[in-house]
């Protein structure tokens, strides 16, 4: 473990774009009252993937990597939708998906938004509509923001959280 | 004799079925009653394709011990959407809910543990049910195609070209594996020699992606043992390698890179790269291999014994782990470039997460002897008619194509993921181990749905 040490005081922190937190920062500053009770400073996220090549799961798990740390900003993915107040939901909404993606949102407490993340939800990725396929989610969803992106890069889905942040 | 794949062709002549084995492929005729017998007896992985054939195009398949509906969950109105007669864009309707009978053990005291789909982290869908006495799982299974788009059925019509971006995202953590084999079947197709100078450049990336891959489950495998600092280290050397992907092919993830002409890659940043990654891994190698108590919940846990990885015709790291040299990049091609098999013969964690390790090792040599790759353009398969299968290494293990086109326009295909072998045989890990063990296993399996489910 003496080796392990060295090298953690050795690389420091590597978390890039520490403009993120200046932002965070103004905006937070900005949100209205009611929403900073809602949030009580932190944004709990349930991601849902409703028919995903997995890339877009990938790059969300790629969040929690070093330089990207996303949990510093005070947004966290949590494990049960009862925790959640948004749903990010990627993947082109199949057919045997879609009846446990409506179990998931009817259980996360109101107030709650849902986030579609990449192409797939709003059928915007290669994949046409067919027989196996629902999407676009717009149609069984309240969709209150969209994170474009074949997938979107981890830096795309903090700015697109955080231009959420800024709308509601 | 090892079971590669099954599955059938709909033809004006009525229905053909496939058998693809290692060292030949049986083709049989349906009379009218369309009826098959099971090979399952022979072959436990045949159980998977044969309910996916009575799914897919309603053959009856006879000696089945299992017959349930596979990719045709509890709502499901009864079709077969791969006959031809049946149109892709038809919308369907939701019908009552049927349950679906699991497989359980009864006993005294015995109870099931259902999960998914959806699960506690950011991963894939996919439904795990387990018969437990108290800790101990006694039997496991497997139940997945919650993400079944209908992609073979949406290919068809299309030609390659126009297929590229959907066979390029069907499992996105693969998408070298299933490229590199599309190309193959394109110059096939055209009936034109693929150069060695344009499958290294699709190696080379492939070998990337088998990196970043691997780097993801060093990094994953004992956070799930509860190291979370190997993966505080391993996802930052993925992330390298991901951007690198990204200098290499402009994509994170190479989506589409294995189409288009390319004069090379930026041999001075994978040199570099392969100097940087090599150093940090055999520092990460000493860290790890020195904690006992991490190494004490790898070993012994989740044993596939040989003769099961070999019955269950498993594929990729899963077999390789379990003593089955098996490896798609065993030719002379990749040999003079770096390639060795890994092996290792204990088939539990400790053996997983052992020979992705030393892969890795094994990958980034072959990427130094892999820089003078360059893709020419997409031969022309316009009017190329005939059928076409191809074979590539991924992460995740082999990768078996088939298509057949007609005047450049695909009426057929099929893609056999790695890991649509590999989840047949997870349940065989699991007696002997506590539930909490559960999501150690399978990491160290970590296996595709995307992929698996089409
Ligand atoms: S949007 Fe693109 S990257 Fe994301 S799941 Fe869909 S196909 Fe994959």
């Amino acid at each position: 473990m003496i080796q392990f040490w060295e090298k953690r005081l050795q690389t420091g922190i590597v978390t890039e774009h520490k403009e993120y937190d200046e932002r965070m920062k103004a905006l937070r500053r900005e949100l209205k009252d009611a929403v900073k009770k809602k949030f009580a400073g932190s944004l709990a996220i349930r991601m849902v993937d409703s028919g995903s090549c997995n890339a877009c799961e990938a790059e969300c798990n790629a969040l929690s990597n070093p330089y990207y740390d996303l949990e510093r900003l005070g947004i966290a993915f949590v494990a049960s939708p009862r925790h959640a107040d948004v749903m990010l939901l990627s993947g082109v909404l199949t057919f045997n998906m879609l009846p446990h993606v409506l179990d998931a949102y009817a259980q996360i407490p109101a107030p709650k938004w849902v986030i579609t993340l990449g192409d797939c939800p709003v059928m915007q990725a290669p994949f046409e509509k067919g027989f196996a396929i629902e999407g676009p989610a717009g149609e069984h969803l309240p969709i209150a923001h969209h994170i474009p992106g074949c997938p979107p890069s981890p830096d795309a889905i903090i700015e697109g959280l955080l231009t959420f942040l800024g709308k509601i | 004799m090892r079971l590669i794949a099954r599955f059938a062709l709909e033809e004006n002549e009525g229905l053909e079925v496939l058998t693809v084995y290692a060292d030949r492929t049986e083709r049989m005729r349906l009379e009218a009653d369309e009826r098959i017998d099971s090979i399952a007896g022979r072959h436990p992985a045949a159980i998977w394709f044969e309910r996916k054939l009575h799914d897919d195009f309603g053959i009856a398949v006879d000696g089945a011990f299992d017959s349930r509906p596979l990719l045709h969950h509890e709502r499901w109105p009864k079709l077969h959407p791969m006959r031809k007669h049946f149109d892709a864009r038809t919308v369907l309707s939701s019908h009552p809910f049927k349950p679906y009978p699991y497989e359980t053990v009864a006993g005294d005291g015995v109870f099931e543990v259902s999960v998914g789909p959806i699960h506690a982290g950011i991963i894939e869908p996919g439904h795990f049910h387990f018969s437990q006495a108290g800790e101990d799982m006694l039997h496991q299974e497997v139940r997945h195609f919650y993400k079944y788009r209908g992609i073979e059925k949406m290919l068809e019509g299309k030609t390659l070209e126009q297929a590229w971006p959907i066979v390029s995202r069907i499992s996105g953590n693969a998408s070298m594996a299933y490229q590199h084999a599309l190309r193959d079947i394109a110059f096939a197709a055209a009936n034109k020699p693929r150069s060695d100078r344009d499958r290294g450049y699709g190696a080379l990336l492939l070998e990337l992606e088998r990196i970043i891959h691997h780097l993801t489950d060093l990094g994953f495998i004992p956070n799930d043992a509860g190291f979370g600092a190997a993966l505080a280290y391993a996802s930052m050397r993925a992330e390298e390698a991901r951007r690198l992907m990204r200098r290499l092919t402009g994509h994170r993830f190479g989506f589409d890179a294995l189409r288009d002409t390319v004069p090379g890659a930026d041999a001075e940043a994978v040199r570099t790269f392969v100097r940087t990654l090599r150093e940090q891994m055999r520092w990460f190698e000493a860290w790890i291999t020195d904690i006992p108590s991490l190494l004490d919940r790898f070993d012994t846990t989740g044993v596939l014994t040989r003769f099961k990885a070999l019955k269950y015709n498993t594929v990729g790291v899963v077999a390789r782990a379990s003593g089955v040299a098996l490896d798609r990049r065993d030719d002379d091609f990749h040999r003079a470039r770096g390639f060795e098999t890994v092996t290792d013969d204990r088939g539990d964690v400790a053996a997983r997460f052992t020979v992705r390790l030393r892969e890795l090792f094994v990958s980034l040599e072959m990427m130094e002897k892999l820089l003078d790759g360059a893709q020419e353009s997409l031969p022309d398969t316009s009017d190329a008619s005939g059928e076409f299968e191809a074979y590539s290494e991924g992460a995740l293990g082999e990768l078996y194509l088939f298509v057949q086109l007609n005047n450049g326009r695909i009426t057929r295909f099929f893609a056999r993921d790695p890991s649509f072998m590999n989840w047949q045989a997870l349940h065989l890990m699991m007696p002997g181990n506590i539930i909490a063990d559960f999501p150690l296993i399978n990491k160290s399996c970590d296996l595709s749905y995307a992929g698996n489910d089409l």
